[in-house]
């Protein structure tokens, strides 16, 4: 699998990206300096808990943060050399679901319910490619086979209401793969599926990989997807990253106290335990995030220190980034 | 030998399809098609299967908010579906249910202090003045603190609402607590406070559990017995152990292959399944699961299988262990 | 659909039936009698004439077998005799109905035309400078009472500018009678409806795109590309007019029955304006039949309504 990886130049590469949602006094800051490099052929797996910021993330690459509370209030977010901050809304419009795509959790509410899939499918080409209906319809269907879409001719003319969830998600990352972009965004893309059908969406996902070399960014809450599919691994806290590194070494020896806590809370049908290991607490509120590290108050091995000054990223080994005061 | 708390015996619960000029029925969806199964005082059975195979709406029918279309509910020696009126009401209070949605099972508008006092308010237990103390001893007993009884539901976290959830159930001390996927909507580590409470609290108040879920890992962690449901049939029903070490129906199998760990080591050999699971309204003739199973045989397309024990506390649907 | 449509009408049957007991027991209990009101009381010998009329009009017979001799008449479209304008109520109906029939119409253009287009506009860039002076000035309009703006479009339109008529259905002169006379008389009447229903329209499609907005599928649209003025008149829009589409079927099964007070004050010859003539006449026959056509209307108005919504709506197309 890493033969698909080439390392030269990152495809996408973001530095100190911050998405506030700011209304009246009140600041919510969703996503507050990531870092963020992904290179072509890989799967990069963001994880973390809900309201970590790993959805904002996504939708910060896309430019297409919930107006007008959302805003990209700072960073850099760089596309084959060109940073997309950059851009006119007209040249991103351009770039969305031609260069990158994006496919969404809700496969149930992701799609128009009442535009035919044919046209959900087809509008994509329309949009970037100039071709005519019947070669339009023609990769469509082809399309729609890819993804392992049965009678896709039917389903062209079909409504999303007539489809399983599985159905609709495959849907989704056909329209996505059409114009085979150079990055999918996926944000939790299996959560609402079934585990049978959520191994069909995942195998799929490496054929894609494979096939087109496309690099892949899955967002997910799920440390077994992540085992299963991450080349690269970010573990996302209160908007932070906390820990980054290669999935090997960061499954072989995780180091923040966070990634540590969250492997050990997963329960899983390989060992027996009578109490499950737990995080007490919850998640800081995004709207006042503590001056010391975020995760404190629930770090089983927190210091004096860490509530007084923010811990920052560190290289601990290469490519293994933590952000810890204990290896500082 | 335990003794038996509920027994539920050939289950069915057929949703009418209603279509055509003067709205006749024309079929049915199946959702619950002949389930049986014991559960014993202080066990916990844990029902896993796919979306749309009928747990919840098991779930409903032993709850007795939903009417079976067939089949006898035996909750300690009494039929629940003979039962009605006053003496429904008078089992009721035997047993619980806890949701999914923690944010959707809670009334809103309703203080804590009335939310969990409402059961035994409206059953004539205590007064709502008389309930304080017993609302602040259950708070106590699920992680939370007294003074939050005067607060309201979007006042706590997901977690929080599921602690609030099961001290409602808890109120009325019931022998047996339905959870449909009482923890499916939490992070992980949430996740786990409430399994460990919901844990604690079933040797502290003796009680039994049905517990709903399509997480294989939560289940093991939480079972004693493990029922694999598939389109409204039990297809596997064993003991935890013997289910996670020896499963044999090729549906456990495959829902086994598809859990996935969080360790790069443990690589499982994986079974992909082709195609969905079935519309419950037009259920495959013979076995089930036969549309998709790797193992399908000819005698498969033809005729069910009926569930029987192939060993103790290990019973499959299944023509590969007739 | 058709099958849809055949059980939806046959549905209406017992609905029908109902509404004309209804409208049977309610003029019978109505006070005043419809003999007296049509006797010149200065008539000596009031009491055998009275029970002459009676027996003429079956007034004397059991009240069931009134209603049925009622509803057969009724059934062969003939609703009796007008006792205030001396005419078979049949005749009068035919052309009320054709007047308010092009009163509706024109009404419902207009909204579609306006109300619908600056709701869609308003929701384009909502709290800004056009939603907010579009949002201030519906409810100016929609706080003052519609017959006050009746009466200054009479003002503006008809006596100031001359451009419109002001009063009646049908005018004078070559064009007299044709169809572009027709409307021409409708247009003051129409405008008046249409200003208090834009108002309502054009917040309702508001609130619908705004709500359609918001939804996954929208997010999707833009994540693949899609130029935003296409977001908006594709995906968004065709969502936001489901429960609007619904709207205008519902409003047009109501003013199909007659818009009574905008047509007395226009004395525009419709269906409502026929009724306060009948009512200010004690005229029954008159009354039971607009009344009895009005329920139709409203009726026909939700089939309408629900047909439409199955038209733009496949979730509800394949149920
Ligand atoms: N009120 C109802 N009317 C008609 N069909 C219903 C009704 N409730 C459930 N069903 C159908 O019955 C079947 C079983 O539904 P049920 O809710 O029990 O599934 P489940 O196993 O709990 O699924 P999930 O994991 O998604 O919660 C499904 O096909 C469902 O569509
Ligand atoms: N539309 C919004 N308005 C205000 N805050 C928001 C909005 N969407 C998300 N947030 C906040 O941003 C933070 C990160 O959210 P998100 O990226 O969706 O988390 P995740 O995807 O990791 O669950 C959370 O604190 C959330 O409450
Ligand atoms: S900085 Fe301190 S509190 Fe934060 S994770 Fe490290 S040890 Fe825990
Ligand atoms: S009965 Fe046949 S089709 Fe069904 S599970 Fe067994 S082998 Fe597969
Ligand atoms: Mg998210
Ligand atoms: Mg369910």
């Amino acid at each position: 699998m890493a033969d698909v990886v080439d390392k030269v130049e990152p495809v996408v590469s973001v530095r100190d990206l911050r998405t506030y949602f700011i209304h009246k006094a009140e600041e919510v800051r969703a996503v507050d300096g990531i870092d963020l490099d992904v290179y072509r052929g890989q799967i990069v797996c963001i994880v973390g808990e809900s309201g970590s910021g790993k959805s904002m993330t996504a939708l910060s690459l896309m430019r297409l943060v919930p107006k007008p509370r959302g805003k990209i209030v700072s960073g850099k977010i760089m596309f084959h050399g060109v940073d997309i901050m950059q851009l006119s809304e007209a040249e991103m419009t351009k770039l969305r679901g031609n260069e990158i795509s994006m496919i969404f959790q809700e496969p149930m509410t992701a799609l128009n319910p009442v535009l035919t899939i044919g046209d959900q499918i087809a509008e994509v080409l329309v949009h970037h490619r100039r071709v005519g209906k019947r070669e339009t319809t023609a990769k469509a269907v082809e399309m729609l086979q890819f993804v392992g879409v049965p009678r896709a001719e039917q389903v062209l003319r079909e409504y999303p209401h007539q489809l399983s969830g599985g159905m609709r998600q495959r849907v989704m990352i056909a329209m996505a793969m059409i114009c085979e972009p150079k990055v999918l965004i996926a944000d939790e893309p299996t959560t609402a599926l079934d585990v049978t059908i959520q191994t069909q969406v995942l195998q799929l996902m490496r054929k894609m990989r494979d096939d087109f070399g496309t690099s892949i960014i899955l967002i997910t809450h799920d440390l077994g997807v992540v085992a299963d599919m991450a080349d690269q691994v970010i573990v996302m806290y209160a908007g932070q990253v906390v820990e980054s590194a290669n999935a090997d070494a960061l499954f072989e020896e995780p180091l923040h106290p966070y990634t540590i806590a969250l492997l050990k809370s997963v329960p899983t049908i390989d060992q027996e335990t009578e109490v499950l290991y737990y995080i007490p607490g919850s998640v800081p509120d995004a709207t006042e995030f503590p001056t010391g590290c975020r995760f404190a108050d629930r770090c089983p091995l927190a210091m004096a220190s860490c509530f007084e000054t923010a811990p920052e990223v560190r290289e601990v080994r290469p490519g293994h980034l933590v952000r810890c005061h204990l290896v500082d | 030998m335990a003794e038996v708390l509920l027994e539920v015996e050939g289950l069915k619960k057929y949703f009418p399809i209603q279509s055509g000029l003067l709205r006749r029925t024309v079929g049915h969806v199946k959702a619950v098609d002949d389930v049986s199964f014991q559960l014993n005082y202080g066990e916990t059975l844990g029902i896993v299967g796919e979306s749309g195979c009928g747990k919840s709406t098991t779930g409903r029918m032993l709850m007795r908010v939903m009417e079976p279309t067939a089949g006898r509910i035996v909750f300690d020696g009494q039929d629940l579906t003979k039962l009605r009126g006053k003496q429904l009401k008078a089992v009721r209070r035997n047993f619980q249910m806890v949701f999914q949605d923690p944010y959707a099972s809670l009334n809103p508008r309703m203080s804590i202090q009335d939310i969990i006092s409402e059961p035994l308010v409206v059953n004539g237990i205590v007064t709502a003045k008389q309930s304080e103390p017993i609302v602040v001893q259950l708070l106590e007993t699920v992680g939370l603190r007294a003074r939050d009884r005067f607060r309201y539901p979007h006042e706590f976290s997901g977690g929080q609402r599921q602690r609030i959830g099961i001290a409602r159930a808890l109120s009325l001390h019931p022998k047996l607590i339905v959870a449909d996927e009482a923890v499916s909507a939490l992070d992980v580590s949430i996740q786990a406070q409430i399994l460990n409470l919901m844990v604690s609290l079933k040797s502290e108040f003796n009680l039994s559990y049905i517990f709903i879920s399509h997480n294989l890992a939560v289940v093991k962690h939480i079972s004693d017995r493990i029922a694999v449901m598939y389109l409204g049939h039990i297809v596997e029903l064993a003991t935890k152990d013997e289910f996670y070490n020896h499963p044999l129906h090729p549906y456990s199998e495959a829902l086994l292959s598809s859990v996935l760990t969080p360790s790069r080591k443990v690589r499982r050999e994986r079974i992909i399944l082709t195609g969905d699971v079935p519309n419950p309204a037009n259920p495959p003739r013979g076995c089930p699961f036969h549309t998709r199973c790797p193992k399908v045989m000819q005698e498969c397309r033809v005729t069910r299988p009926v569930l029987r024990d192939i060993r103790a506390g290990h019973s499959i649907a299944c023509h590969l262990h007739a | 659909m058709i099958a849809y449509i055949i059980r939806r009408l046959l549905g209406m049957i017992p609905m029908l039936f109902a509404i004309t007991v209804f409208v049977f027991l309610m003029m019978h209990l109505a006070p005043g009698n419809a003999i007296e009101a049509m006797i010149n009381p200065r008539i000596k010998d009031i009491a055998a004439l009275k029970q002459q009329l009676e027996i003429q009009n079956g007034l004397n017979l059991p009240l069931p077998l009134q209603y049925w001799h009622w509803l057969i008449n009724v059934l062969h479209g003939n609703f009796g005799w007008s006792f205030g304008q001396h005419e078979e109520v049949t005749q009068l109906l035919g052309p009320a109905m054709y007047n308010t029939l092009i009163l509706a119409v024109l009404s419902e253009i207009l909204i579609l035309l306006i109300g619908i287009p600056v709701g869609i506009l308003q929701a384009r860039s909502p709290y800004g400078k056009f939603d907010y002076t579009v949002s201030t000035a519906s409810f100016v309009l929609f706080s003052v009472p519609y017959y006050v703006f009746a009466i200054f479009l009479i003002y503006l339109f008809a006596i100031h500018w001359h451009v419109f008529p002001a009063q009646n259905s049908v005018g004078t002169g070559p064009l007299a009678g044709t169809f572009v006379d027709h409307i021409w008389h409708a247009m003051l009447p129409a405008i008046s409806i249409a200003l208090t229903n834009n108002t309502v329209y054009s917040r309702y499609t508001r609130g619908s795109m705004l709500d359609v907005a918001r939804q996954d599928y929208v997010r999707t649209a833009r994540a693949k590309g899609i130029p935003e003025r296409v977001v908006y008149s594709k995906h968004v829009f065709r969502n936001a007019r489901i429960p609007i589409v619904t709207q205008l079927g519902f409003d047009l099964g109501g003013l199909l029955g007659g818009a009574v007070i905008i047509e007395g004050l226009f004395s525009y010859q419709g269906m409502g304006y026929l009724t306060i003539t009948a009512v200010s006449q004690r005229d029954y026959p008159v009354i039971m039949a607009t009344t009895l056509i009005f329920a139709v209307c409203v009726l026909l108005g939700n089939l309408v309504a629900d047909i439409l919504t199955a038209v733009v709506d496949p979730r509800v197309r394949y149920n």
